[in-house]
């Protein structure tokens, strides 16, 4: 049994957080503790003018594995 | 019904169950630094009836308050039971097994076991067996890109082997004491004394709980095990509750005293215990309480799943994941003095919209419009 560290970013889907969130962490393991540490609405420059930002999230986690 | 609420539950002015959350390692003005949330706690235990809420709010190292109201529940634990994974039963008293670090120093281990001591004979505590672990647990401390404090355990199965010894020997609640580096002359330790920057400490203390409540299933905290600092005159008030003994521990004992046993809801839970009508869980909980600019941990976004009223309460800290970057529905407060107004408007069953000024129309609302008269 080993904690790793994570950082990851993640594209917001539609729905609710949480379940995406542990989806994306069970990629590396089970989720010990997480959190959103950062949260930013984006749009490119190369979007057009009435795109809908798109969020990322990053998470911090420690996981097992 | 649920144990907290008990006969009438749900009728205005029955208690409330609400959770608090104040995330520990993030640098918040309230609650991120030595208990310095609890005072906020027992004010949110008042209006609510029933608190629920983690060892980072009422842990003042050598300061502590006990409230039958407030539930303490170890972060992962309590994670799971806004997931409605676990419930929660209130007990009289826990038996709590002692696990005590092998890298702890002689005379600092003497010290821990003489405040186990104390809190038997002082305070009535059921404590014991002690375990040591069998090797050393290897904390090391780290920040996150965010600024925000985590840690790691470099040998995790052993303090794993030492919590199933003490669970073998009858023990209901786990208090672990682990050796944190010291680090006297560092910045961030002086910051932190003088009421800046983060509890470095807090992320790797959080690691080391979740993982063995996480894989025992009994209520457990964690306290440091840490040399001793030389005097700061200039010491902020809301870390002197660190520097008045040899320890960190006696908070922890007195929490883990009364916190509830962790019932698995699943039909066949991992010790056994089946749910009963009177537990607490999610399902009664009727409001959760977290810092405005930390809304991206898993209890809160378990609550938003459920619809549970969400107070985000003004409380700087490192973050700033608000209810807009994730699209969250809250009531507003400005500070734990207002939550506590709006969890008592809960409580009475008031809308805390109408206390709300300027009130929109329903008109506004409308699908569609009403002919003038």
């Amino acid at each position: 049994m080993r904690l790793v560290p994570l950082l990851l970013q993640l594209e917001r889907r539609p729905g609710p957080l949480r379940p995406q969130i542990l989806a994306a962490l069970a990629a590396h393991g089970r989720p010990l503790r997480w959190a959103i540490t950062a949260a930013t609405a984006d749009i490119t420059s190369e979007a057009p003018p009435d795109s809908v930002a798109v969020t990322r999230l990053q998470i911090e986690a420690v996981v097992l594995a | 019904m649920s144990a907290a609420a008990g006969a009438g539950a749900g009728a205005p002015g029955s208690p409330l169950p609400t959770l608090l959350v104040v995330p520990t390692g993030i640098g918040c003005a309230v609650g991120g630094y030595a208990g310095d949330a609890l005072p906020a706690a027992r004010l949110l235990a008042a209006a609510s009836g029933c608190l629920i809420t983690h060892p980072n709010v009422m842990n003042g190292a050598s300061l502590y308050w006990s409230d039958p109201r407030i539930h303490y529940v170890e972060g992962s634990s309590l994670d799971r039971f806004a997931a409605g994974e676990l419930a929660l039963r209130p007990v009289r008293r826990q038996r709590i097994g002692l696990l005590l670090d092998a890298g702890i120093e002689e005379e600092l281990r003497w010290r821990h076991i003489q405040v186990a001591d104390g809190c038997r004979a002082t305070l009535g505590l059921e404590i014991g067996p002690v375990v040591i672990t069998d090797e050393p647990l290897d904390v090391q401390l780290s920040l996150g890109a965010s600024g925000v404090s985590w840690g790691e355990l470099g040998r995790p199965e052993a303090l794993l082997r030492a919590g199933r010894q003490l669970q073998a020997a009858g023990a209901t609640a786990i208090a672990v004491v682990a050796r944190f580096p010291d680090d006297p002359d560092s910045a961030a330790l002086a910051a932190y004394r003088q009421g800046s920057g983060v509890d470095a400490l807090a992320g790797a203390e959080a690691v080391i709980s979740h993982l063995l409540s996480l894989e025992l299933g009994l209520p457990c905290a964690h306290a440091p095990a840490l040399g001793p600092l030389a005097l700061d005159v200039q010491l902020d008030p809301r870390a002197a509750g660190e520097e008045l003994g040899h320890t960190f521990l006696a908070c922890v004992l007195v929490g883990l005293s009364r916190a509830p046993d962790l019932i698995s809801t699943a039909a066949s839970g991992s010790r056994g215990l089946a749910c009963q009508p009177a537990d607490l869980a999610i399902d009664a909980v009727g409001a959760i309480v977290a810092p405005a600019g930390a809304l991206g941990g898993a209890a809160v976004l378990a609550c938003a799943e459920r619809r549970i009223p969400l107070i985000a309460v003004e409380n700087p800290c490192l973050l700033s994941v608000t209810a807009a970057a994730l699209d969250l529905e809250v009531i507003h407060a400005a500070s734990y003095s207002e939550a506590a107004g709006l969890l008592l408007a809960l409580r009475e069953g008031i809308s805390p919209l109408a206390l709300q000024r300027p009130l929109a129309s329903l008109r506004h609302g409308m699908n569609r419009s009403l002919p003038r008269p």
